[in-house]
């Protein structure tokens, strides 16, 4: 149950180049994380809105259409969300390593 | 004003329309009395009594209509002043995006804005304290089913999304690096790699000699001498540091009774390790052996040396070598490493038969067992060679004003032998170029502000060489580049006397040893220390400058004295 949660976040965040994992429920609050506490805050609420964002303008240009993952690649690193109705996954990776 | 009167009484023909209508007839009997002076109307000024003259005597001739200049006047609107003051921060805890209310306007806004603000507060209370779930709050929800199949799939998709190292965004065109430029360029000069220093054995001693191995690039040795503070400690240590790995702990310590002055790797012996003393002793480590404490050590006696000995060097092939050892009293020994109880040959350096030459620092140039340059105390420098008839010192070179504390022979193997040139270091601040072809200095190099400690060529590049001072200063002078001023400097933190520089066999690293007891060793950036194909030939000519630079120089000091 909660031991393969935990085994798989784990997997996750020994993946070569992982910065971070984090967890996000519906309203943008953390609830796991691998970051200290300002740095897991910031993410969370700045990945959440823009979330919100990128699926509502999903929605907006097909009703039918939904958001089903956000990758957003920068010089230093890449960002991947999986969104879901009531929670996000937020995974940070250094790509060169 | 004046217009109007005119209008009145020059031309009574144009009324002014709107009151004709006023006038009701009754008034017309009042008017007509007063109908005597149409032209010349008794002045006055005041424009409402003209007004009735005209319109008693307009009245009395009978009402005519007429166009009325009416004179357009704007006068533009009061202009509201007022500030929209806007920040930057986002729009959730904007609380103070308010208009600056005008003062006329001051009561029904301030009521407004306040209910404004009231409510942008909570909402921004709200934002900066975020809920925070309790830890059971928080594990409740992870444990819930739909975080459960929330999580499956997106782990799912997160995984796979890792594993792809796809770099869409790469550029070949090489556009991306140029951000990096900047980092490139820093790393052009000299990078700090490692400090090696030893709480308890380097501590409050100064590093006296360096030297790297020749079997394995990571080994550096570096010797010491005594520590002031700790007099039941031993006088000399020599640590062997690595490079390799990260620890920071010396891969071998050893000890001996007297401060050791120099040290070596032992060329043709992988596991020996040759120290010369304060005391004139020469002492070998062994790291096959468990001992800190040498295992072989040179007599303290006449036939040996009884002086400082500054300067050991195993010199030779793998079938015959020697170890050369020369000490402060001019006595040069040679040693076989079987064998430390008594010297297999030596030699005194005397100066024409009755100075004995104080030697502070020896160097052989590349290939070359017999011959030698050594520098002394009394800032001459001599040439020597071992054996055949002339063994000795050959010839004298003008030399230093201070003592000599570096020598180093050109050791850069390439197209062209640069064999015969050496550097000189000494406390006169300077250090100067020479040809064991002329006993004048070929180039004098005049940047350091203090004492220079020591100088070395660098083994893979032929014109580029390092220098170190005692204020802390790393000099690289690259001759190709510039004669004048070293290519790349650094200063060593905290500025401390360095006592000594060796490269390493690969030319890319600087070891340096100060006075504080710390090896510092410096990775040096390629653009500097990897030779080009023609930086032989660069620097052939960079000698013929630098001889024809020092031949007119001589022809104008000469010409100076006779003048």
């Amino acid at each position: 149950m909660s031991a393969e949660v935990e085994e798989t976040l784990k997997r996750i965040q020994t993946h070569k180049g992982v910065i971070g994992t984090i967890v996000v429920n519906a309203e943008g609050i953390p609830i796991r994380t691998t970051l200290d506490n300002s740095t897991t805050v910031q993410y969370a609420g700045l990945l959440h809105q823009l979330t919100m964002k990128a699926r509502s303008t999903v929605r907006d240009l097909d009703p039918q259409n939904d958001l089903t993952f956000l990758r957003i690649r920068s010089k230093k690193h890449e960002i991947m969300v999986a969104p879901d109705k009531e929670y996000l996954l937020i995974v940070i990776q250094n790509p060169s390593e | 004003a004046e217009a109007l009167l005119q209008s009145m009484g020059i031309s009574p023909d144009i009324p002014n329309g709107k009151d004709t209508h006023t006038h009701t007839p009754p008034h017309s009997s009042a008017s007509e009395g007063n109908n005597r002076g149409n032209v010349m109307l008794p002045w006055d000024p005041d424009p409402c009594a003209l007004q009735l003259h005209s319109d008693s005597e307009l009245l009395g001739q009978g009402f005519r209509l007429g166009m009325a200049k009416v004179t357009q006047v704007d006068f533009p609107p009061k202009e509201m002043v007022s500030y929209s003051k806007e920040t930057q921060t986002p729009a959730d805890t904007q609380t103070h995006t308010q208009a600056k209310p005008e003062e006329e306007m001051a009561d029904p806004k301030p009521a407004e804005d306040s209910q404004e603000e009231k409510a942008d507060e909570e909402e921004k209370q709200e934002e900066v304290l975020p809920k925070e779930l309790t830890e059971e709050e928080k594990m409740h929800l992870l444990n819930s089913e739909e975080f459960m199949a929330f999580f499956d799939r997106g782990s799912r998709i997160v995984e796979r999304a890792l594993s792809e190292r796809v770099d869409v965004c790469f550029d070949y065109s090489g556009r991306d690096l140029e951000d990096r430029e900047g980092e490139m360029q820093a790393g052009a000069k000299m990078s700090l790699s490692r400090v090696f220093s030893d709480e308890r054995w380097s501590k409050n001693r100064v590093v006296t000699c360096l030297d790297w191995s020749p079997q394995y690039p990571e080994l550096l040795v570096a010797s010491y001498n005594s520590n002031d503070d700790a007099p039941h400690e031993p006088d000399g240590v020599a640590l062997v540091w690595n490079m390799k790995y990260k620890k920071t702990t010396p891969e071998y310590t050893f000890h001996c009774q007297s401060a050791v002055m120099s040290a070596a790797f032992a060329r043709f012996h992988p596991n020996l390790i040759v120290g010369g003393t304060y005391s004139g002793q020469i002492v070998l480590w062994d790291n096959r052996s468990n001992k800190r404490t040498s295992v072989q050590r040179t007599p303290l006696s006449a036939s040996a040396h009884t002086h400082p000995v500054y300067c050991v060097n195993v010199v030779g092939t793998e079938n015959a070598h020697n170890l050369i050892s020369i000490s402060t009293d001019g006595k040069m020994c040679s040693w076989n490493l079987d064998m430390l109880s008594q010297p297999q040959d030596s030699l005194e350096l005397v100066f024409k038969q009755s100075k004995a030459v104080a030697v502070t620092s020896m160097a052989f140039p590349l290939g070359d067992v017999n011959n030698f340059v050594v520098g002394s105390e009394d800032g001459s420098l001599y040439t020597a060679c071992r054996h055949g008839s002339k063994a000795g010192i050959s010839d004298v070179f003008d030399g230093h004003h201070g003592p000599v504390t570096g020598l180093s022979c050109h050791s850069a193997g390439g197209p062209v032998d640069f064999s015969h040139l050496f550097i000189s270091a000494s406390f006169d601040w300077t250090v100067k170029l020479w040809t064991t072809k002329s006993t004048r200095p070929l180039y004098l190099f005049e940047d350091s502000c203090d004492y220079v400690y020591d100088v070395m060529w660098s083994p893979t590049h032929p014109a580029l060489f390092a220098c170190v001072d005692g204020s802390g200063r790393l000099d690289l002078w690259n001759l190709n580049n510039d004669t004048e001023v070293p290519s790349a400097s650094v200063v060593v933190d905290g500025s401390p006397a360095l006592n000594r520089v060796r490269w390493a066999h690969s030319g890319r690293e600087i070891a340096t040893g100060d006075s504080d007891g710390q090896v510092l060793v410096y990775d040096v950036g390629e653009k500097i220390c990897v030779p080009k194909a023609d930086e032989w030939t660069r620097f052939v000519h960079t000698l013929v400058e630098i001889n024809e630079n020092r031949d007119e120089g001589d022809e104008l000091a000469a010409q100076r004295l006779l003048a």
